[in-house]
């Protein structure tokens, strides 16, 4: 009898799980495992040839772009962490202070959230563009500034890409803290000021052991999204100019779908070489994350 | 400054701000926070007025408002745009799309992580291993072969059977119900409902499914919702599945992507279309905007 409920239990489970499992083999787990694969293959189009060994490998890493690529991607990186990475903890920090006009402020600061992304981005395109008809140049001609390039700067593009996506993500970022520094307990402050602890060393001492696990938990995922960084650049400068802004990601895009056929085999290569370098950060977010959780 | 005194205790608390030291730090916040949100808004705004300008207006001006911005001149700006724009085709894909995509990612996500966190069958662990491990695999090893797939689903590779899904809804269909993270958000939610519920309803007599759909997926209404608003909200934004796979059946995000390189369309027209592709996003926002706001303590759960 008990067995045979337990079997009727595990049928019924997996009835109401089948849709999952298909599914995530179809498009998750099989095309990661095929992706792996087909690597290895030359192929003619969107079909398979034959076993070619490293050569699609080589092809990628022989590319005379390809080390510019990579340190591209590593800039998008290193200038989503200088410019991102704090504003959302001090915006949420200072919203949770603030009583006049709390609601507002919280409405007001999601609205880039919002705009769906590709207007927002080719909203930005248009702030940057290099004529007088773009915002920030007019900003500048009414200080009698002459134009800038903005985007069409190499120098810039990237730095240019991450403001927008800073400004279009901080504050889904700023929420998610936001929560968090509502659950640091008000006894806990009250017992610093006590000590006679100032607001930055209350800052210091309270909220920063509070927000660490978090705050480090968001840096590495940070670092892994922004390092597979596509649709930016493909919407605001089409990896221009010059691929000064091509990321990895563009590039396998570039390689997958823009090369008449004939660097889809690239393309997985470059997807395996972008997984292989992002597992580091993986693993050790998945390890961080354990140690995160045991702390609370 | 009564506010103050109820003020709860933070950084600040209510003594501090009675002192000079502690107004001031109090103030540069709250001017800081206006600045903030002056960035955040003025991309917005300059985009609405720039629509609301005239093509020659936008080639000389430079000025941040139209000029004419009476009532009149405003509807017809919206009317004519909206006429050369022929969106309406575009928007009713988007939300076939976007509901299509509601449906199956609260089907296969919602269903599977119940089954993860609750039902726990032969085999679940595994399951649950395989998906938190996919789950920060960065998805462009899947791009180019998820593509070869589409060609002939359900297999992969190269076969002269299976269905050809180009220019239909259906790969970001199933790309909305292929979400890892969804799938534990899910588990994590019905985690934190209590077993008893469960057993209680088991010896009344209700089945495994009863048990789901009477008991559980009313209790789990709060994480459903939030997870709703934000597939709805991303399917309005997802542009990139659409241009590898939408020719004819465009979605506005696409339409509005490829009207860029459309020198037929004037400048101001073109701005608002970016404001007629924002106004959806803008409606949820409105109406479930405490749920946004506020459920994102449920959005921070992790694998």
């Amino acid at each position: 009898m008990k067995r045979r409920l337990r079997l009727r239990n595990n049928i019924d489970a997996w009835i109401l799980m089948l849709p999952m499992v298909v599914i995530l083999y179809l498009f998750v787990w099989r095309p990661t495992v095929m992706g792996t694969v087909w690597s290895f293959f030359n192929m003619k189009a969107y079909t398979v040839k034959d076993f070619c060994g490293l050569d699609n490998y080589i092809k990628v890493l022989s590319h005379t772009q390809f080390v510019p690529m990579l340190w591209n991607t590593v800039q998008y990186v290193l200038w989503s962490l200088v410019i991102g990475f704090f504003p959302p903890l001090f915006i949420a920090i200072m919203i949770n202070e603030i009583v006049h006009f709390k609601g507002g402020f919280r409405v007001l600061i999601y609205i880039p959230a919002v705009i769906p992304g590709i207007a927002a981005m080719l909203m930005w395109y248009f702030m940057y563009y290099p004529d007088h008809t773009g915002l920030l140049n007019m900003i500048l001609g009414k200080f009698g500034i002459e134009p800038y390039q903005w985007l069409n700067d190499p120098n810039f593009a990237i730095l240019g890409i991450i403001i927008y996506s800073t400004w279009k993500g901080f504050a889904g970022t700023m929420l998610l803290y936001y929560a968090s520094l509502q659950s640091v307990s008000v006894e806990i402050y009250e017992a610093a000021i006590i000590d006679g602890a100032g607001p930055f060393k209350r800052m210091w001492h309270v909220t920063r052991p509070a927000m660490e696990g978090l705050l480090l938990l968001n840096l590495v995922r940070q670092i892994i999204s922004v390092f597979q960084i596509m649709e930016q650049p493909l919407a605001m400068t089409g990896g221009g100019p010059n691929g000064a802004s091509t990321s990895l990601s563009y590039q396998l895009y570039q390689y997958g779908f823009n090369s008449g056929g004939k660097g889809t085999g690239q393309a997985m290569a470059l997807g395996v070489i972008i997984f292989l370098i992002l597992i580091v950060f993986t693993i050790f977010y998945f390890w961080l994350n354990r140690k995160v959780e045991d702390r609370y | 400054m009564k506010r103050f005194e109820n003020k709860q205790t933070g950084i600040l608390s209510s003594s501090d701000l009675k002192t000079p030291y502690g107004k001031v730090l109090y103030w540069a916040f709250f001017a800081i926070l206006a600045l903030v949100a002056l960035i955040a808004l003025i991309p917005g705004i300059w985009t609405i007025m720039t629509a609301f300008k005239d093509t020659q207006e936008i080639y000389s001006a430079f000025g941040f408002f139209p000029k004419d911005m009476s009532w009149g001149r405003m509807v017809s700006r919206v009317s004519e745009s909206w006429n050369a724009l022929q969106l309406g085709d575009s928007f009713i894909n988007t939300i076939v799309m976007s509901l299509g995509s509601l449906a199956m990612h609260v089907v296969v996500c919602g269903f599977g992580g119940y089954v993860l966190s609750k039902l726990k069958p032969t085999g679940s662990k595994f399951i649950f291993v395989l998906v938190v491990w996919t789950m920060m695999m960065p998805s462009q090893i899947r791009m180019v072969p998820n593509y070869i797939s589409w060609l002939h689903f359900p297999f992969a590779g190269d076969t002269d059977m299976g269905v050809n899904l180009l220019d239909t809804f259906w790969p970001m269909w199933l790309g909305a119900g292929a979400d890892t993270f969804a799938v534990l958000l899910f588990k994590n939610a019905f985690d934190g409902l209590s077993d008893s519920y469960v057993e209680a309803a088991k010896l009344d007599g209700c089945s495994n499914y009863g048990v789901f759909f009477r008991i559980m997926l009313p209790l789990a209404m709060p994480v459903i919702i939030f997870q709703s608003i934000n597939v709805l909200s991303g399917a309005w934004s997802d542009f990139f599945t659409p241009l590898l796979v939408l020719d004819k059946n465009a979605v506005v995000p696409l339409k509005i992507y490829r009207l860029q390189a459309d020198t037929s369309v004037q400048m101001n027209t073109y701005f608002m279309a970016l404001v007629f592709a924002s106004i959806p996003p803008f409606i949820i926002f409105a109406v479930f905007q405490k749920q946004i706001l506020g459920g994102i303590n449920i959005g921070g759960v992790k694998g």
